[in-house]
């Protein structure tokens, strides 16, 4: 046989496995004619924006030739393209200056996952199964435009919808604008940890709808009621480096931080001294403080402004938070509380974080409020060292709260007929995941008729669409985030596609833009394509002697600087139908689902330090990453405090049932010093039903078993608010996994 | 015997894929192991077969055209660890008019039309589990003659395998001129 | 002057992020080796982080430590190595050349500090996760032990375009993957035989300390005492 008849049938029938030391003189596969050139073994490093969480921080994306396996017109082959080999924190960025967390550095396993989506799909099996056949895009666009066209025709332009995860970014612009011209229902975002009873409390004490940016660096005392500043919540890498500055960064002056929370967080550990208090008694601890403060003059009362208004009793003197009273409310000591009144007093400047759980109550807005006052107070807002609000530039998209998510659930399950016709749901958003079962998130979605994913993978919502319409993974495509907070100038970290697409996958913002051009009646987007809308909003940015705005952000991987207008972020009044003036809150006991008596423990699920609400539980380096606190990987678990599980005999690693007044679940014991007696928690990441061959099937959700309890004003899910019961089940099953060797590490003399 | 023979495989590391992770379907694994017995053998002792190019590429015609290595189709040997070898763009850069009514020229032409890329295979090569690496600017900027280690490509046609590269060839070099001999410089 | 590669890790700084432990699975071509391996302790995490609990709730303590090879100068993995696979370089790091190595593990016994792991079988990558790796680091095969290199890749890079420039390494230039993604820089890497060199100067800290200092070592990392004031 001729060699090269060999060659071409060998090419075709492909091969499965491509070995290191392939050294048979006939390669299987065909060579395509590479497209770009790079010089081999050599890195360009091209700017990047981290998808991860809300952050926005800024990466420098290391980009080397390699040879990848692709199929060009039918024919599989393999053709030299520039890889992307690693992600590293762009030193110029203000928000993350030059560092990365462990999930933006694990985010490169994003673009390469095995089970990424490549083509657009349509199903074929039931809804859910998994079942999906292989559509091209001209079919796959055709059929959506019909379904918008039906929409169109029979007057019902509003039942078009759009889920999405919240942050500001010329793509939720795009969004909103093509919903808009439509006529269709406004964008509903959804993210489980989302802060807006934060940002509603800001908004309230000091008119900027918006997460808080904290000047570590400059602090001298840092009290941290329950934020996991240091490990998921905010920001968590800004906050990171201002905290190595606090601590190290300045000759002779040391920061110091005291965190008060149930359970000891990643943060918590770093604490020079660590308060545990009663679950939800946060925002009570903060008016004691304010009381102090205010009794002994330490600052003057009226240094509190708006802020200290919006506190019921303020004027007064916080009459009803004596340190007595306060230890009764909350378990700290009052002498505690005084000796942490006068300190924050004296050593200025001083501020105070409220995060994570403590506004996850249904006094969470009046917590969060009381922290502001407090902060106000302390002459800590605006000034260095103290709390401060990040300009904002752009058309900013106040994150759309919470409700808009609960309003639609509550529109289909109420109606016969569903209100909604045609359902998009953007990439990464999660609610069948990440929502409490008790909000029939799944059995509403699955009334809307036609849904259509834009997801790169599937998950327990993407999976129930009738059409995906897979987006280009993040470095495949254009890419721009606003963040809120995290530096004290404005940002907007932008990044031009660092690689070639490696499927047949198209940017979900250019589709749309198609959509919105091939309908009968064109919506008239002003841009043709995403590329265009980008450098479009970049036409206001000055030029420099460096270049234009535009060619100058895509370079650097962003702008920043001082804006020339700053708009606060303003949440449309007409979303919600709250008074416009506020009455003064007083901070309430928090309430909890589920009698004392049959369900005695509160129930914590926090954000995991390697899946944060769960989005990036299918990375595999994650899930090898054995949790600090922990060390358990590839797996769930439920933490007892060790007194506890003596009392109910359970020892590490026994199976256990967690019982709720809404559902029950079954996870490996895991007796851990750092938490309240009354306390279970749990890591929120794990327990997918589908989610890539790494995280489906494994472990438990704490969040299917939450209870739909709610701050009264925002309407957001009070997650902490739940109280369950425990049982042994029986010894342990293998399915935790720990790296240290046992709980207690007998430090040998020497070490630290 | 066979236990014997499976002992060498396992310990060559031969297929041995621990299916550690559900694995739907047909799933595609990259991993250093070998195919085959054989395979592994071979990398072990060094033993390549000889050479066969899927096109008859003259390099001595274009050198005499004053076509210097480095200048069209391995110009990344100056700027970084490997030489890289040029695509059939590069060569269209020329003979999209150059020669264009001679066969071969012909057959070039139409891998070009189709997208298709030649499949050389390495003449020049370490086994891979010598893990041993070679920088070439780093040679290159020390004006080390290309010929020194790959031989007179530019009196051949296809490139051929005459300077036997080994250990102790680059150890020679490395002491008569002072470079470094730490084990660290090349195997890492 | 030869470089003598060091680090330092203040514990005032670090926050237990494990940024660390991420980026250098990357940057090295760490393997995953999947939950049944994992229990049976076979990841090869080549940093990691370790946590100490003190005390009993209400007065818990929990202290964080990155731990990695410490390129000890005295290293007990050397002398056991039979065919010089780990052996000492003249910048001061403990190298391991992959392909010396027969698999005895004599090494990974005789480290007091465990941070020498062994490939036990050929690691996989589903494809295209391999489409990730950095070509500049060897994928080692079975039967190899592996463990932090201070990033050698880099170093042998920096070294090379410094020769190319004429010039030595400068302060800062340089760095591990595991000192470049840390948020609070906490990991200090650079040249101890530079008096000016960031991480000498810390290495010259009074909070600074050695790991296991008694065992006679003489460890490359200093670590900086976290501080506490009540």
């Amino acid at each position: 046989m001729d060699r090269r008849i060999f060659l071409k049938v060998t090419a075709v029938t492909g091969a499965g496995t491509t070995l290191a030391s392939c050294d048979a003189p006939v390669h299987q596969l065909v060579r395509f004619i590479p497209e770009e050139t790079h010089v081999p073994g050599v890195a360009e490093w091209k700017p990047g924006v981290c998808p991860i969480c809300q952050a926005g921080c800024g990466v420098l994306v290391r980009v080397m030739e390699g040879d990848a396996e692709v199929v060009r017109n039918g024919h599989a082959g393999v053709v030299a393209m520039g890889l992307a080999k690693k992600l590293e924190g762009n030193p110029e960025h203000p928000i993350n200056r030059g560092a990365l967390c462990a999930r933006g550095q694990a985010a490169v396993q994003l673009t390469y996952h095995p089970d990424r989506l490549t083509r657009p799909r349509k199903r074929v099996g039931a809804r859910g199964s998994g079942q999906f056949k292989d559509v091209s895009w001209e079919d796959a666009i055709a059929e959506l435009l019909s379904k918008l066209e039906a929409l169109i025709a029979a007057e019902r332009r509003s039942a078009l919808a759009f889920l999405g995860t919240p942050g500001a970014s010329a793509r939720a612009d795009l969004v909103d604008e093509f919903l808009t011209r439509f006529g269709a229902r406004p964008a509903a975002r959804f993210e489980l940890f989302d802060n807006d009873v934060l940002r509603r409390a800001n908004e309230l004490s000091f008119g900027r709808y918006q997460l808080p940016t904290f000047d570590l660096d400059q602090a001298r005392l840092v009290l941290s009621l329950g934020a996991d500043f240091l490990g998921t919540w905010n920001s968590p890498v800004s906050q990171g480096a201002a905290y190595g500055q606090m601590r190290q960064g300045r000759v002779g002056i040391r920061g110091r931080l005291i965190q008060v929370e149930p359970r000891m967080s990643q943060t918590g550990a770093n604490a020079d001294e660590w308060l545990p208090a009663r679950p939800g008694t946060e925002g009570i601890l903060a008016l004691g403080l304010a009381r102090v403060v205010m009794s002994e003059n330490l600052r003057p009362a009226a240094g509190a402004g708006r802020a200290g208004a919006l506190v019921d009793g303020w004027p007064a003197g916080l009459l009803d938070y004596t340190p007595e009273q306060v230890e009764k409310r909350t378990g700290v000591a009052a002498a505690r509380v005084e000796r942490l009144a006068r300190q924050l007093a004296n050593e200025r400047p001083s501020v105070v974080i409220i995060g994570g759980a403590p506004l996850a109550h249904t006094n969470g807005l009046a917590s969060a409020l009381a922290v502001n006052a407090l902060n106000a107070l302390l002459g800590s807002v605006g000034e260095p060292g103290g709390v401060s609000f990040m300009p904002q530039v752009g058309r900013t998209n106040p994150p759309a709260s919470r409700p808009a998510l609960q309003m639609l659930l509550a529109d289909l399950l109420s109606s016969e007929r569903s209100p909604i016709d045609v359902l998009l749901l953007d990439g990464g958003v999660n609610p069948v995941f990440g929502s409490p079962q008790a909000w029939r998130t799944r059995e509403a979605l699955l009334k809307v008729p036609f849904i259509v994913s834009f997801a790169p993978f599937l998950d327990e919502t993407s999976a129930l669409a009738d059409l995906v319409l897979p987006d280009h993974g993040f470095l495949e495509g254009w890419d721009e985030r606003r963040p809120e907070s995290g530096a004290r100038v404005a940002v907007r970290t932008v990044a031009a596609p660092a690689l070639r697409p490696l499927f047949d996958t198209r940017a979900t913002a250019d589709v749309l833009m198609e959509v919105g051009r091939r309908l009968g009646r064109p919506l008239e987007l002003p841009w043709q394509t995403f590329e265009e809308m980008l450098a479009s909003t970049f036409e206001t940015v000055p030029e420099t002697p460096e270049g234009d705005g535009w060619t100058v952000a895509k370079r650097h991987g962003g702008w920043w600087g001082a804006p020339a207008t700053s708009a606060p972020v303003v949440r449309p009044r007409a979303s919600t139908g709250e008074p416009p003036t506020p009455t003064p809150q007083r901070v309430g006991d928090p309430q909890f689902i589920g009698d004392q008596a049959a369900f005695p423990y509160h129930f914590l699920p926090y954000a995991s330090q390697a899946f944060l609400d769960g989005s990036v539980a299918h990375l595999p380096w994650l899930q090898e990453l054995p949790d600090v606190i922990s060390t358990a990987m590839w797996s769930t678990w439920v933490e007892l405090n060790p007194k506890t599980a003596a009392r109910l005999e359970i020892r590490q690693g026994d199976l256990v049932e967690v019982t709720s007044p809404h559902g029950a679940l079954r996870a490996p014991a895991l007796v851990s010093p750092g938490l309240a007696p009354d306390v279970v928690a749990m890591p929120v990441g794990q327990g997918h039903e589908q989610f890539t061959r790494y995280a489906s099937g494994r472990g438990a959700n704490p969040v299917n078993i939450l209870a739909p309890t709610a701050e009264p004003v925002t309407g957001a899910l009070a997650w902490a608010a739940t109280r369950v019961k425990i049982a042994r089940i029986s010894d342990p099953d293998g399915s935790l996994i720990m790296m240290a060797g046992s709980l207690h590490e007998h430090p040998e003399g020497g070490r630290d | 015997m066979g236990l014997f023979v499976a002992a060498i495989a396992c310990s060559a590391g031969v297929g041995c894929r621990r299916a550690e992770l559900p694995a739907p379907e047909a799933t595609a694994v990259f991993t250093p192991a070998h195919a085959t017995v054989g395979a592994a053998l071979r990398d072990f002792f060094n033993i390549r077969p000889s050479v066969v190019q899927p096109f008859p590429f003259p390099h001595k015609t274009h050198a005499e055209k004053k076509l210097g290595c480095t200048e069209y189709c391995h110009e990344a040997v100056t700027q970084g660890p490997r030489a890289g070898l040029p695509s059939v763009s590069t060569c269209m850069g020329c003979h999209e008019w150059v020669a264009t009514d001679r066969p071969r020229i012909q057959e070039l032409m139409s891998h070009a039309k189709r997208g298709l890329d030649f499949t050389w295979a390495r003449v020049y090569a370490y086994p891979a589990q010598s893990h041993v690496r070679f920088h070439h600017a780093a040679h290159v900027r020390k004006d080390i003659a290309c010929a020194t280690c790959h031989g007179p490509i530019e009196q051949q046609g296809v490139a051929e395998r005459n300077v036997d590269v080994n250990m102790g060839f680059c150890v020679n070099c490395h002491t008569a001129k002072g470079a470094p001999n730490e084990c660290v410089t090349c195997h890492y | 002057m030869a470089y003598k590669w060091g680090m330092a890790v203040d514990l005032d700084r670090c926050t237990g992020c494990e940024a660390c432990v991420i980026a250098c699975g990357a940057e090295n071509n760490i393997p995953t080796v999947g939950p049944t391996e994992a229990a049976r302790g076979r990841a090869m995490p080549w940093i990691r982080v370790e946590r100490y609990w003190e005390g009993e709730f209400p007065d818990v303590r929990l202290k964080f430590r990155p731990v990695l090879c410490q390129q000890c100068d005295n290293a007990p993995c050397e002398p056991v190595c039979p065919t010089y696979a780990s052996h000492h370089t003249e910048d001061g790091l403990n190298a391991q050349v992959y392909n010396r190595c027969i698999g005895t593990r004599y090494c990974a016994n005789a480290c007091p500090y465990t941070v020498r792991f062994f490939n036990f079988f050929n690691p996989t990558w589903d494809k295209p996760l391999h489409l990730q790796l950095n070509p500049d680091v060897s994928v080692r095969e079975v039967g190899v032990a592996e463990k932090c290199t201070f990033c050698v890749q880099r170093i042998n890079a920096a070294k090379t375009e410094a020769r190319a420039d004429g010039t030595n390494i400068k302060d800062g230039d340089l760095q591990t993957a595991c000192a470049q993604s840390c948020p609070a820089r906490a990991i200090v890497f650079g040249d101890l035989n530079d008096p000016d060199s960031e991480v000498s100067r810390l290495s010259r800290s009074p909070r600074g300390s050695l790991l296991l200092e008694e065992v006679g070592t003489k460890p490359k990392v200093t670590y900086l005492s976290r501080q506490s004031q009540a």
